[in-house]
């Protein structure tokens, strides 16, 4: 009996022999990967895949980071200062709605032609052209007749921006945005593309790294097997601030997979989970993605259009031990609306505001005052005749908060609560019709200025889902639209914030804060709560 | 025969068609538009609908969706915009593949075995043996074997790769995450099987003719216990190939059962049915071969007539 | 030598109902198979095993301080102890509660899904098996029609209809669950009508409903069982799946698919939040088995009598 397995173990080994022999789809490793030689390489990974490599259809903030590289815009924006790109100089009207850019002869496609202000027109007509189809076309929007090229009422040549000459581009704008430059250097919507080049590739243009141009610091030379290989473009105008040589970006969907790789010495760069952050501690850095957890409350809803109740929910909240909860104490509990790292006027946007807000521990006293208001302006005698369903999406984390909510709810207030677990794209559809009563949210703005997440509780824009209405707020933001003055149009916003705040039109929990490790190695990564999260343009390896 | 296999390859081929029209009207069904994202306008909706002509009858669509198959053509993703659903499916197919045939041969080779040595030692030690390896397999699900393979041999002793597939040692950790559950039921079912025959009338003959017990085991019992694993197998086969979410997520590896599980999930029509599509041809033919298998294996069985 | 007289004897008769009487009682059946399953020792481990989880289930909840929901800030990740006795999850619930709470959902899912996808797979396959021809040409496409669409789709499907929850989840499971059974009792009663006996019982002009309830169902009965103790945890993690894409059940109901799941992402760090799920999971898989295996001998008719 012994003989025979042995004769099965040995079978067994035989495949598994047999197996190791034939190779594998892709073909091993490439060369020069080993640690010895000089070569400087940056290797870090994303959650999300990248879903385009087209800048027109950059839709998410893994295609921004890629398009950051491999395009140069008029400006670049690197960790929230503007610095010249293909243009070398510009001009700002005094109204602040017209832009003259004067680009830089120098700049140069990786095919060594000249990038000229015609391209920047091509790809923005294209950018608003309805026949495109780009999933962020809204964000053209601040140009002239944006709108209306984007909803097929104008032609794509009536955008506001025009070439006088090869070298010099006239952008005109809606409405003065103090935040235009930096926008437009980080979202790669902006990027200039070569007309030639997109119409010889058709739909397939940049299908893969062969089929494209590159007017950024580094060209894609693979996007393979979900690997993203970028290595220095020598005609970059700017190619001797370029360090590195080669920069791999990998998709792991798993953090803790990315973890592992980055102690096998396989990444530079990884972003913790949170269950791994104390065991890390002091080796990690932190920053904050610009990201903020919230509820919706659908204002429309028979019960949670009374504000005493809205505000109930928000003092019953706990958002110190909510936070250790969900987020294992990683993230910062917030009360606001809009993420306290933007620009303000000096400082930051959070440490300029006087915003008076519930309180981090929350307030139980007073969350049953406000209750037993809500309850007698709703008829209701008992606090269990109120339900309420939580919709929330698949992830884990989401569900965490949904859970939190809900006994803190129920145990403070001793109201009904629900959970709703449906997938992501649900939530959000559900959150656009309306059909909800409270909805996990999150919002991460697509440039530096607090009117980003305040534009969510103005009636009448597309992303106000909570159906609030306050004539206060509307006519603030308005006004903000139109203000040239930083200073005064900055005190609009944080009043705007805090009659939104006083009216518990939502309910805020926290912000996301990142913690990463980062090889010792790398100098001038910089990070960014806007559009790009990680900016390694200009990193460098020192040994 | 011929003429058996001829109408089990017409009626596969129906059988497609009407997976694809099923499938093609089902997701439509489904919550949410491809579009859906948190900062969607109405305008760019609209022009999104315009584009991949959802303005148009649905019937409109299906035919035209129809007419572009028959050129072989499963058109463009609408998550992964600019790149067609033939070209992600070429590009990651050959990963879940070659991971999938390495976690079958694995799994059907010792599965086998276990499944002999578990029979003709029942109730023995070697046989508890068995089963304790069997219920390991099947009551472990994948997300935890493949994150506690690779934490303890890629992590804790450094022994593999933790993630990634870019060479033989890389597949190792998943293959074996993958085929431990076939591998539990293949030998599960072997067991059972060979149980079933070891009764039967010829192999008391072949005992009593003074045949030798391992010449029985080879020659007769074998090759009639077979039987209804390869029928277990058949599907197997299909969705093994085709890859998993979760061990592709958990290891890194570029393959295709994320887009098979995200592409639902994201409303990416047509790359649902472009992996619908792929996956069904895959799952009839294996069907189609098994049935016959059962022909060539079994003299006594002649499937197609009563 | 004393002389045998006749005032000796006396005449007894003949006692009809006596003589016909069997001095060992008879045997069904089913109480030959019970009484072989209690003489299997494995058998009746695996049995009382899950008669325990099954009864700890209904009871372990009840008698506990805490509640499957109740959270403490300060107790999160903590280890076993007298207060927690299997420790407390990162939200700092009680992970004994949470486990037998998670056993009512995960072992009645396991069982109801598992046993109606027996019995709808064994009919509809028994059938075609039997019938062969045309019946079995369209059900078997048709079965593979419904194999091929993603399950994902079916699931979203279903609980768009009739919301999230125990029975919509049984239901998603049950709709491509029964497939498995189906293809494989068609199999295998493919193999067993060409077989002699049933050659004979068709040439004796039996009618075909009592061939197939007598002759053939008892000879796969074997396979069948050893199946349905897979699909028992099969139907479990298939649920564990789907919660691991967040369509299980709805929050803060959990299962031992949830809780693995919830303790997957603490693998490197709390352990015992992974380890006891999957302890009470393998342990209830190997009793099945163990409990499967001996069914499976218990119920077979070739085995019958011996031992």
């Amino acid at each position: 009996m012994k003989k025979k397995i042995l004769a099965a173990l040995l079978a067994a080994a035989m495949t598994v022999t047999m197996l190791a022999g034939c190779g594998v789809p892709g073909g091993g490793k490439e060369e020069g990967e080993s640690s010895e030689s000089n070569e400087k390489v940056f290797r870090y990974s994303t959650r999300t895949e990248p879903t385009s490599l087209d800048p027109t259809k950059s839709n998410s903030i893994p295609d921004n980071e890629i398009q950051h590289a491999i395009t140069e815009s008029l400006v670049r924006n690197t960790g929230g200062e503007v610095y010249p790109g293909v243009a070398e100089t510009w001009e700002v009207s005094e109204d602040g709605l017209t832009y003259t850019f004067h680009l830089n002869p120098d700049a140069k496609w990786s095919d060594g032609q000249q990038i000229k202000a015609q391209d920047f027109v091509y790809s923005w007509q294209r950018l608003m052209n309805p026949k495109t189809a780009a999933p962020y076309a809204f964000i053209g929007e601040y140009i002239k007749n944006g709108y209306q090229v984007e909803k097929g009422q104008m032609d794509p040549s009536e955008l506001g921006v025009v070439a006088q000459d090869d070298t010099t581009l006239v952008v005109t704008l809606e409405h003065p945005t103090a935040y235009f430059l930096s926008m437009i250097g980080a979202q790669a919507q902006f990027a200039p593309l070569r007309q030639d080049i997109v119409e010889k590739y058709g739909k397939d243009f940049a299908a893969d790294a062969e089929k494209n141009i590159y007017s950024g610091p580094y060209k894609l030379t693979s996007s393979k097997n979900q690997k993203w290989v970028f290595e220095p473009n020598e005609e970059y105008w700017d190619a001797d601030s370029i360090k590195l040589d080669r920069v791999e970006l990998s998709y792991v969907q798993t953090q803790d997979t990315a973890l592992a790789m980055y102690e096998d010495g396989e990444l530079d760069y990884v972003e913790l989970p949170s269950a791994a952050v104390p065991t890390y501690e002091g080796k990690d850095n932190v920053f904050r993605n610009g990201n903020v957890d919230y509820f919706y409350f659908n204002c429309s809803n028979q019960y949670l259009s009374n504000k005493n109740l809205r505000l109930a929910l928000n003092y019953a909240l706990n958002r110190n031990d909510y936070n250790d909860l969900v987020n294992n104490g990683i993230s910062a509990p917030s009360a606001s609306l809009a993420f306290s790292g933007l620009k303000g006027v000096e400082k930051t946007y959070g440490e300029e505001s006087t915003l008076q807000s519930y309180p981090l521990d929350g307030d139980e006293a007073k969350a049953k005052e406000y209750l037993n208001t809500a309850l007698s302006e709703l008829g209701l005698s008992n606090p269990s005749d109120i339900s309420l369903s939580i919709t929330t999406t698949d992830a884990e984390t989401s569900k965490k908060q949904a859970e939190v909510c809900q006994e803190m709810w129920t145990k403070t207030l001793g109201i009904n609560v629900t959970i709703q677990q449906v997938t992501y794209n649900e939530v959000l559809s559900r959150q656009q019709s309306g059909d909800y009563e409270i909805a996990w949210g999150g919002w991460g703005s697509d440039y530096d200025d607090p009117y980003s997440y305040l534009e969510l509780f103005k009636s009448g824009s597309s992303y106000n889902y909570s159906r609030y209405k306050n004539d206060q707020v509307d006519q603030l933001l308005e006004a903000s639209q139109q203000e040239v003055d930083a200073k005064a149009r900055m005190d609009m916003l944080h009043q705007a914030e805090q009659i939104i705040i006083d009216d518990g039109a939502f309910l805020p929990q926290a912000e996301r804060v990142i913690h990463y490790l980062l090889d010792d190695d790398m100098k001038d990564v910089t990070f960014f709560y806007c559009s790009v999260n990680i900016d390694w343009v200009h990193a460098d390896v020192e040994k | 025969m011929l003429k058996y296999i001829i109408k089990r390859v017409i009626a596969a081929v129906l059988t497609i068609w009407v997976l694809i029209t099923i499938v093609f009207f089902l997701v439509r069904l489904m919550p949410g538009t491809p579009f859906t994202s948190a900062k969607l306008t109405p305008e760019v909706a609209a022009n999104m609908e315009a584009y991949y002509g959802f303005d148009k009858p649905l019937i409109v669509q299906y035919l035209v969706y129809m007419g572009n198959l028959l050129q072989g053509n499963f058109g463009y993703s609408m998550k992964f915009t600019n790149r067609t659903v033939n070209d992600i499916i070429g590009e990651t197919f050959p990963f879940s593949a070659d991971l999938g045939i390495r976690a079958l041969v694995l799994a059907v080779s010792i599965g086998l075995v276990l499944g002999i040595i578990s029979a003709r030692n029942r109730g023995k030690k070697l046989d508890f043996f068995c089963v304790i390896i069997a219920v390991l397999g099947t009551s472990i699900p994948d997300f935890i074997m493949g994150a506690v393979l690779q934490y303890l041999f890629g992590i804790r002793w450094g022994l593999l790769p933790v993630a990634k597939y870019e060479g033989i040692e890389y597949t190792i950790l998943p293959a074996c995450a993958l085929a431990f559950y076939t591998l539990a039921s293949v030998s599960r079912i072997m067991r059972a099987s060979m149980l079933e025959v070891t009764q039967q009338d010829y192999i008391k003959t072949a005992r009593s003719k003074g045949v030798s017990d391992l010449r029985v085991t080879y020659k007769h019992q074998i090759r009639n216990a077979i039987m209804p694993v390869m029928t277990v197998l058949g599907p197997t086969v299909a969705s093994v190939l085709t890859g998993t979410f979760v061990l592709e997520s958990i290891f890194a590896i570029p393959g295709m059962g994320k887009y098979y599980v995200e592409s639902v999930s994201n409303n990416d029509y047509s790359m649902v049915l472009g992996m619908t599509i792929f996956y069904g041809i895959f799952l009839v033919t294996c069907n189609l071969i098994v049935d016959i298998l059962y022909g060539v294996a079994d003299p006594r069985v002649r499937i197609g007539k009563r | 030598m004393a002389e045998l007289k006749k005032e000796s004897f006396v005449i007894r008769g003949k006692d009809a109902v006596r003589m016909e009487s069997i001095s060992r009682p008879s045997l069904s059946f089913w109480s030959d198979a019970w009484r072989r399953l209690r003489k299997n020792k494995s058998a009746f481990i695996g049995l009382c095993i899950v008669v325990l989880y099954a009864l700890l289930a209904i009871f372990a909840p009840m008698f506990s301080q805490y509640t499957q929901s109740q959270m403490d800030v300060d107790a999160r990740h903590a280890m076993f102890s007298a207060e927690h006795w299997l420790g407390c999850d990162s939200t700092g619930r009680d992970m004994w509660v949470r486990i037998w709470m998670g056993a009512r959902v995960s072992l009645s899912i396991g069982l109801i899904s598992a046993v109606l996808n027996m019995c709808v797979g064994a009919v509809v396959g028994g059938l075609c098996g039997f019938y062969g021809g045309k019946l079995d040409m369209i059900v078997m496409r048709l079965v593979d029609v419904l194999y091929g669409i993603p399950s994902l789709i079916i699931t979203i499907l279903v609980m768009m209809v009739l919301g999230k929850g125990i029975t919509p989840l049984i239901v998603a499971m049950c709709v491509v669950g029964w497939i498995g059974t189906c293809r494989f009792v068609r199999g295998e009663v493919y193999r067993l009508k060409e077989q002699d006996f049933v050659l004979a019982a068709k040439v004796l002009g039996i009618p075909d409903i009592k061939i197939i309830l007598r002759h053939i169902i008892p000879n796969i009965l074997g396979l069948l069982v050893t199946n349905l103790c897979m699909a028992i945890p099969g139907a479990i993690f298939q649920e564990a799946f789907l919660s691991y894409i967040g369509l299980g059940i709805v929050p803060p109901d959990c299962s031992w698919g949830v809780i693995c799941k919830e303790g997957i992402q603490f693998l490197r760090y709390y352990p015992h939040e992974i380890l006891v799920p999957a302890f009470f999971v393998c342990t209830t898989m190997l009793a099945l088995n163990l409990l499967g295996n001996g069914l499976r001998d218990a119920v077979d008719p070739k085995l019958r009598g011996t031992e």
